[in-house]
């Protein structure tokens, strides 16, 4: 079976919940779903047994849209499928999938950490890569995030021991 | 003027220290050579012992310092008394009395006890799993080693270590009792915990095992106490089993050539997990020992 | 009561700093005598902010940076970047470069292999076959530095191509070297089946059933050997795999013996494609042009490292450098595996277990800025020296 038909059969599977559809190159098949059926679209893909999990992608393309994005790449053989879902930047959230693929666990726990991006019902403790005394509400990802530190933080008592 | 002189040679004074650490030397050369690499210079285990001598002892907070202290100098005490009774470097036992063999092997054990507790005083995770492993292993090998070693006892008819020597120098044992010589062997790498019984120090698991805390003076004392054990075992098996040491020459070759094969067996075994070296003992080990055991009494029986 | 309970636990630590690990990485294991009963991971030590750190970069220096995400699977990183920026780009590269960059990744897969053998026997305590697959390993990386200049991070990779070109001096060395490995691998091959000492710590240890495997993610050749029928140079092949093709090696046992086999199977593998590549070089140019803005658009790359799918996700907004580079290396997917494998194993088998996946934590940890007193917050050279000062005078 060619990627093509790999990917129209997706496409199928999760007609319902479609909001629109892209081809941004061969073998690939973007489709925007609602974050709200994001679940719903998800388990079928797995029910069905299209496909892995392969990565979620956090973007953030400009501070001024006030929406970010996050990616979620399902591969089959040379086939990709995303499922793109728009999230504000202002108390962005998903739901976890974790229920579903639980080999999601570690891309959702940077998904949070480096976007900010909420992820209701993830398990896990707060850091995954960051240090654990990583600034509060700092999310290095996001284009707006201001990376340069403060001289007196720099020479403070905070690194010390 | 004589007693400076008794120091240095007398059989479990200085010259005991330094046979440990040139066969430290030669075992840890074997075993590089046989692995493709270069291995260490001749000096190097003298280097590292006078290294961590010179260096600071951190006493870990949570220990009882006597015991942290003291348990290393246990620990080569034990090994050093025991070489009393040994027929050392080919060299009648400095003291002997009929049933010298039981007190000597329960002073080499005293060394693995006292890893043992050396770990459990402290509070390191590392320690704690490793002298778990440390005395679980010793019950394991402890009592087929002693069976192995008594075997010739039985054939001698005494238990007086110059006595078997003595007969042993008559009587080649390795002929008669060969499943008791590789029981033996096996039996002291056990006690030494070199690979494939390293587990009780898995550095991949848990880092240096009872051992991990100590630094400096203690961990010098517990390494010189390893290579003496090391000496001695080799010197008991060799005496037992090949022929015994009626002069310095066939010490050196005997021993030199059991160390040989350890050093051949080390480099070619993976390590064990603890419970394969536990069920290892007790399912083979053991029965082979107690096998041998009964043949020997039922031919000693018909003999006499 | 939840306390009394943590109070009881047992917990090992292995890491940050650990004989074990190589790399820095941070595991829990609670104990029950010696079965674990529970494992919790911590990483990001060697988080260097890479992803970041691609957006205020060109298109071409971050060829040099992503190159580093990896020492030992560098080549793979540039390669994925390279095909990513070529296809967004719109240029074809020439088939000379193609297998080119298909001979190097292949070489460097035959590196990587060589060293996970090594680390697997150390962690079981086989440290003889350690030595000697390192001694032999020195082979390849001698082959590396005879094509590229470099051991590691090989820099073979041009956007548009490749840097360097294969002689024929080159060639013949490299097989001579080649069959000098196939030997060898033969008799490692040999080894890890029948020695069995080795066979007991290896041997239905560990084992992923095929549904495991799908379930938790699995990638690479740690997928494979327990039944998963991934390979993306099968699969979608890249660069130059379709015209020297590869035989997946595939077994279903799922145990660390089968990931010994699978790894070494394909080594045989890498060599005979390293062979067909020497026999049929096409003729022709090395690189090809490519514009220093690329035009707006994503793309997703996806290629082969020696630990599995390496996924790349690049989107570029016309300027002259990227708006978004992900990296989702091989090993996040697969460290997952570790935990849900260690429970009920015993502690002895955990480093088994561990590398068993042949993790790569600097790989894994890539991501986001550098560390908060780093160069961004405009540390001069005088003020960290300062700064060095400070802290040892507050010692007591």
């Amino acid at each position: 079976m060619n990627a093509e038909s790999t990917l129209t059969i997706a496409a199928k599977l999760i007609e319902a919940w479609t909001v629109e559809t892209r081809t941004p190159e061969a073998n690939r098949l973007d489709v925007m779903v609602d974050g709200a059926h994001l679940l719903e679209a998800i388990r079928v893909l797995v029910d069905e047994g299209w496909g892995y999990l392969a990565a979620i992608t956090g973007l953030d393309t400009s501070v001024d849209s006030g929406v970010m994005e996050v990616l979620y790449h399902f591969c089959e053989g040379a086939a990709v499928l995303t499922l793109r879902v728009s999230v504000p930047r202002d108390g962005a959230s998903v739901s976890s999938i974790c229920g579903i693929i639980p080999a999601a666990s570690f891309y959702e726990r940077e998904l949070r950490e480096m976007f900010g991006v909420r992820v209701e019902g993830m398990q896990g403790p707060k850091h995954l890569m960051l240090p654990d005394d990583w600034p509060e509400g700092l999310y290095p990802l996001r284009k707006d995030a201001d990376l340069t530190m403060k001289e007196a933080e720099a020479n403070g008592d905070s690194r010390e021991g | 003027m004589s007693e400076l002189l008794a120091l240095l040679f007398f059989p479990a004074g200085l010259s005991l220290l330094a046979g440990g650490l040139v066969y430290e030397w030669v075992d840890r050369k074997l075993v590089a050579r046989l692995q493709n690499r270069m291995g260490p210079r001749w000096y190097q285990p003298l280097a590292d012992i006078v290294k961590l001598l010179a260096k600071e002892e951190v006493i870990p907070t949570g220990v009882n310092k006597l015991l942290f202290v003291g348990l290393p100098i246990a620990a080569l005490a034990g090994a050093l008394t025991s070489a009393l009774y040994v027929p050392m470097f080919g060299l009648a036992p400095s003291f002997s009395f009929p049933g010298d063999l039981i007190v000597a092997l329960y002073l080499l054990s005293l060394l693995t006890l006292c890893t043992g507790l050396a770990g459990s005083n402290t509070t390191n995770t590392f320690s704690l799993v490793g002298a778990t492993r440390t005395l679980t292993q010793m019950f394991s090998y402890e009592a087929p080693f002693l069976l192995t070693l008594l075997g010739p006892a039985l054939a001698a008819g005494t238990w007086q270590i110059g006595g078997i020597d003595a007969y042993a120098q008559n009587h080649l044992l390795l002929l008669t009792q060969p499943i008791g010589l590789l029981v033996a062997l096996i039996g002291l790498m056990g006690k030494l915990e070199l690979s494939p019984f390293d587990s009780p120090e898995a550095e991949t698991e848990i880092v240096a095992g009872a051992l991990t805390e100590y630094s400096g003076r203690g961990l010098a004392l517990f390494r010189l106490g390893k290579n003496v054990e090391l000496v001695i075992g080799l010197t008991l098996v060799a005496s037992f089993y090949l022929g015994g040491l009626a002069n310095p020459l066939e010490f050196l070759l005997k021993t030199g050539g059991l160390l040989l094969g350890l050093s051949l067996i080390q480099a070619v075994m993976t390590r064990l997990r603890i419970d394969q070296t536990v069920g290892m003992w007790w399912r083979y080990g053991a029965l082979l020992v107690l096998a041998q055991w009964l043949l020997l009494i039922v031919t000693q029986g018909t003999v006499s | 009561m939840a306390t009394q309970e943590k109070g009881r636990k047992f917990i090992v630590p292995i890491g940050p700093q650990h004989p074990a690990l190589k790399e820095p990485g941070h595991f829990e294991f609670t104990v029950d005598g010696e079965i674990v009963t529970d494992a919790t991971v911590r990483l990001g030590y060697v988080h260097r902010g890479i992803e970041k750190a691609t957006e205020s970069r060109s298109w071409v220096q971050n060829l040099y940076l992503l190159e580093r995400i990896c020492g030992i699977c560098s080549h793979i990183h540039a390669l994925a970047y390279c095909l990513g920026v070529e296809k967004l780009a719109g240029v074809t590269v020439p088939p000379r470069a193609q297998a080119v960059r298909v001979l190097v990744a292949e070489l460097e897969r035959i590196h990587s292999h060589l060293l996970w053998v090594g680390v697997a026997a150390h962690e079981a305590g086989f440290d003889t076959l350690f030595m000697y697959s390192w001694r032999d390993r020195e082979t390849v990386m001698d082959l590396l530095e005879a094509l590229t200049g470099n051991r590691v991070n090989y820099s073979a990779n041009l956007l548009g191509g490749v840097k360097i070109d294969v002689t024929d001096e080159q060639s013949d060395a490299i097989w001579r070297g080649l069959d000098f490995l196939e030997d060898r691998t033969r008799h490692y091959l040999d080894i890890t089946t029948s020695d069995s000492v080795f066979l007991r710590r290896t041997r239905g240890i560990g084992v992923t059933t095929p549904e495991q495997a799908k379930r938790l993610g699995l990638v690479g050749p740690t997928a494979r050997a327990s039944g998963i029928w991934h390979d993306l140079r099968v699969d979608a092949p890249y660069a130059g795999y379709a015209d020297y093709p590869i035989t997946m090696i595939v077994s279903d046992t799922g145990d660390l013996e089968t990931r010994f086999v699978v790894r070494i199977k394909e080594l045989f593998e890498s060599y005979r494609v390293i062979r067909h590549i020497l026999d049929t070089l096409p003729d022709g140019e090395l690189v090809t042009r490519v514009p220093r803005r690329i035009k707006a658009g994503e793309t997703i790359s996806r290629v082969e490292a020696p630990r599995g799918e390496l996924f790349y996700f690049i989107r570029s907004n016309g300027t002259d450098s990227p708006e978004r580079i992900k990296v989702r290396t091989p090993t996040m997917c697969n460290m997952a595996s570790v935990l849900a494998l260690a429970v009920g194993h015993q502690l002895a088998d955990m480093p088994m277990i561990l590398v068993g996946v042949d993790p790569c934590f600097s790989c894994n940890d890539r991501t986001v800025v550098v560390d908060q007193g780093g160069a961004r917050g405009g540390w001069t050279w005088e003020q960290l020296r300062q700064y060095g000062i400070d802290y040892y005078r507050r010692q007591p």
